[in-house]
């Protein structure tokens, strides 16, 4: 336990990649094989569950500390587990000399929900402030340590006898507790339970487009496709069929209107949308069945799923990613013929010939649920990642708004002890007198400007309600957004895409900001 | 907020003002006269006419201003007891730094506390803490949160000692508060038995020097450019925090940042700065020493100022202390 905490400290500490890298190779060279393996789960995020809820711990700290104390103390960290063992009044036992694999195997099999604050109580009294953070970390999950799978799959190459691009094929398919894993990376065969065809392959994503480059490329090079606002999914069809989303999760349940059982084995790419009347309806339709385990009939009827497919990866034997773009589209097309599933369809090629004109109708196109358009090398094969000469991401130009700043609240994590969190609204209506919370925007500024805003928010506040300030209307900002859609569960009736500061108005007077019904003419 | 008892203590733009004593304690504007509780910048400003403080607090503004910061100034010794209009001050050390005091405010058998900046560990740089029973105790908050537990000073300056021996060929580079710390580190580093010449930037050796004059002893200490590019590894050097990250720690290659500081306590922070050594040494009191102080000087009213006033502020009128925010401004947050 003790080994595993002080990697998770130094990695926090380390600023640099070959750094972390050597911590990560250290560590599984001198550790116990049982103990590597929960460690790559946890470093990997591949627990299956949260073992405590935050609601559970801050009962737990309430209980052992004093509920104000903590409030304060929560809002000035900003980080629940370093809030909990730094407040933690330990007493005084000594400190367990427990083994990570020993501990996470208590936990695990820990099936007595009224006991667990008990446990948890227990180590917890038992432990020094560090070895209290790491427990929490990995009980709730998340470790937000700066540590990529890409590192950990550096350092495992660097300690194992496999290659990189055999990690890189087999990564999803160990399971806990991993022990397997290293013994394979040490040569031994791979696990039997394995089934290649079952393991999710990973994405190949878009660069950004950049006109300048592009300038000097022959349009023929490329095809264009729309980027529909909906999830990249990976969709394995066999007769065990399953759907990934772009972080190799499973969410073949959430979308079990998708049919994917077919004989043979076809790996397709595409997007997920909610399709209805015809018509593609927008991503807040689809967040509706996004995390939901098992939709139910009614919900599945009110937000039917479709499926976008644009590339192939396999087609029964033939790995098409060692293909051309443009042979890999006739492969898509072939399978399309041959699965007929009336909500799975191909992407349509925008016909253009030239850069202008593609950006014209990127720009133009009614559909609201557009992101923009990607482009793609004729030529290019499947790659993993974000490839020179593959995909480039060309976004329509994001709708741009003046709104006035009304609330702030701290930052978590690196920004802890900034105001970074802001709630902008706009005037309720032509009376210029009321305003409305219209979105929440916490990144766009520069590291300066987070400070200037940091010390506009201290000098400007009216009210604290815990750990949010209400402040005197004042300041302007411009906010940068992707879609507004018209939303039952915001008070201003509106909500937008990834809202973002594009720029700070210090001179710009709060009477000229607009009224909520402007915004809600941008609607269409 | 509730009224403070004493109606003799006001709040005004330059600072805490006695009404009966007619100065102002550690003003942030120019008045006619000053009582200083030590030579932070924060607490010790120029341009005021006249200054009441101790001997080593009156020198150290000397050097830092020149010699013609202030036309009149008083010292103080811990043996007196000087009448000031209709008020009697007396001074007790607090710990802080060198030439750190506390006042003891007397008005008609009123007995008003001011304890500036103070912290409860022994720090061989300075006099310790004395608690002083009064009826009004202003402290400081600083960390005043239960999060802030310092821990054991030696402990923190092992680890420094430890990375040095570990990490061949790397200079180790640590950012410290140029008044106090800095001294405070190097006194801690000797006593654990570190005694290579330990180098310092420009901005930190007059101060240190200083000390030294004050029969501190610093051991072998050095100006870092009085040490070619070519000699940088394995060296110590310590340097003001705000350097860490600026173009003249450039010249360094191939480094280890450290940082000392109470703040380092907190992983976030640490990372904020960029900080891969973080050594949590503290000249302010943390949550525990304020209350052991409250709890020593046994006061009828406890007033909070710089630092998180409201969470103590919570716990003593919790413990039955009447307890209040001042709420002065002009006092760094995050400096120490």
């Amino acid at each position: 336990m003790n080994d595993f905490a002080e990697l998770l400290n130094d990695l926090i500490l380390s600023p640099s990649r070959k750094k972390k890298i050597d911590l990560l190779k250290n560590f599984f060279c001198k550790s116990n094989i049982k103990n590597k393996g929960w460690a790559f789960c946890i470093l990997t995020n591949r627990m299956d569950r949260k073992f405590v809820s935050v609601k559970e711990l801050k009962e737990l700290i309430i209980e052992n500390s004093d509920e104000d104390l903590f409030r304060f103390s929560y809002d000035y960290v900003g980080d629940l587990a370093e809030t909990i063992s730094l407040l933690w009044e330990s007493n005084n036992e000594k400190n367990t000399k427990i083994n990570l694999h020993e501990f996470m195997e208590i936990f695990s099999n820990f099936d007595h929900k009224n006991k667990l604050k008990t446990k948890l109580k227990y180590f917890l009294d038992r432990s020094s402030e560090n070895q209290r953070y790491t427990i929490i970390k990995i009980l709730t999950g998340g470790l937000r340590v700066g540590v990529s799978n890409g590192l950990i799959k550096e350092a495992l190459k660097l300690s194992g006898v496999r290659e990189k691009s055999e990690i890189e094929e087999f990564w999803h398919g160990f399971k806990l507790p991993f022990t397997d894993l290293f013994e394979w990376l040490d040569g031994k065969e791979l696990p039997k339970y394995i089934n290649r065809k079952k393991l999710f392959n990973s994405f190949m994503l878009a660069n950004n487009y950049n006109s300048n480059e592009f300038k000097s490329y022959k349009t023929d090079d490329y095809i264009a496709e729309f980027k529909w606002d909906g999830i990249r999914a990976q969709i394995i069809f066999s007769e065990d069929g399953k759907i990934f989303s772009r972080n190799g999760e499973d969410i073949t349940n959430s979308f079990c209107d998708i049919n994917t059982f077919i004989k043979g084995y076809f790996v397709v790419d595409g997007e997920i949308v909610v399709k209805k009347n015809n018509k593609i309806l927008s991503f807040n339709h689809l967040q509706k069945r996004i995390g939901r385990k098992n939709p139910s009939k009614k919900l599945i009827e009110d937000y039917p799923i479709h499926f976008i497919a644009y590339d192939i990866l396999f087609y029964t034997s033939v790995d098409c990613r060692a293909l051309s773009l443009i042979e890999r589209k006739k492969y898509l097309n072939r399978f399309i013929d041959i699965c007929k599933f009336n909500n799975i369809s191909t992407s349509s090629l925008i016909k253009f010939s030239s850069w202008d004109q593609l950006q014209n109708i990127k720009e133009t196109s009614l559909n609201n649920h557009i992101e923009g358009v990607i482009i793609k090398k004729k030529t290019s094969l499947y790659k993993k990642g974000r490839v020179v000469n593959g995909w480039y991401k060309w976004k329509r130009n994001p709708f741009s708004v003046d709104f006035i700043i009304m609330y702030a609240q701290r930052g978590h994590g690196k920004r802890s002890s900034f105001y970074s969190d802001f709630t902008f609204g706009c005037w309720i209506d032509e009376q210029f007198t009321k305003l409305v919370p219209v979105g929440k925007a916490y990144s766009g500024y520069t590291n300066d400007e987070l400070k200037s805003l940091d010390r506009w928010v201290r000098n400007n506040t009216v009210e604290r309600f815990g750990p949010v300030r209400s402040l005197k209307p004042g300041l302007v900002v411009e906010v940068s957004f992707d879609n507004i859609n018209y939303s039952s569960r915001h008070k201003s009736g509106v909500a937008l895409r990834f809202p973002r500061f594009s720029r700070i108005r210090w001179d710009k007077p709060i009477s000229q900001v607009c009224s909520l019904k402007y915004i809600k003419d941008l609607i269409n | 907020m509730r009224k403070t008892n004493i109606n003799w203590l006001k709040k005004k733009r330059e600072g805490l003002y006695c009404v009966p004593g007619n100065f102002f304690i550690d003003p942030v504007f120019p008045v006619e006269k000053a009582l200083i509780t030590h030579a932070h910048t924060d607490h010790a400003r120029p341009n005021n006419k006249s200054i009441f403080s101790s001997k080593e607090t009156i020198e150290l503004m000397h050097l830092r201003y020149g010699e013609s910061y202030c036309s009149d100034f008083q010292i103080a010794r811990f043996d007196e007891k000087i009448k000031i209009n209709d008020v009697t001050v007396q001074i007790y050390p607090a710990g802080h730094i060198l030439g750190s005091i506390q006042f003891l405010i007397n008005y008609n058998g009123y007995r008003l506390l001011i304890s500036g900046d103070y912290k409860r560990t022994k720090d061989k740089t300075c006099l310790s803490y004395e608690p002083v029973k009064c009826d009004t105790f202003i402290t400081e908050a600083t960390f005043g949160l239960p999060i802030f537990n310092h821990p054991n000073d030696q402990d923190e300056v092992k680890k420094l000692i430890k990375s040095i021996k570990a990490k061949v060929n790397k200079t180790h580079l640590v950012g410290v508060y140029a008044l106090g710390k800095c001294q405070r580190l190097i006194t801690l580093l000797r006593d654990l038995g570190y005694d290579e010449t330990i180098y310092l930037h420009g901005a930190l050796t007059k101060i240190s020097d200083f000390y030294s004059k004050n029969n501190i002893k610093l051991g072998n200490i050095s100006n870092i450019s009085e040490c070619s590019r070519s000699e940088y590894a394995n060296k110590l050097v310590l340097c003001p925090p705000s350097s860490l990250n600026d173009k003249w720690s450039q010249k360094f290659k191939n480094v280890v940042k450290g940082y000392a500081s109470g703040w380092m306590r907190i992983r976030q922070r640490v990372k904020q700065k960029n900080i891969e050594l973080p050594l949590i040494l503290s000249d302010h009191a943390d949550w525990g020493e304020i209350l052991k102080t409250v709890n020593d000087v046994n006061p009828n009213e406890v007033l909070v100022t710089h630092g998180r006033e409201e969470a103590l502020v919570h716990y003593l009128t919790k413990k039955n202390f009447k307890s209040s925010a001042l709420n002065l401004i002009g006092f760094e947050d995050e400096n120490e």
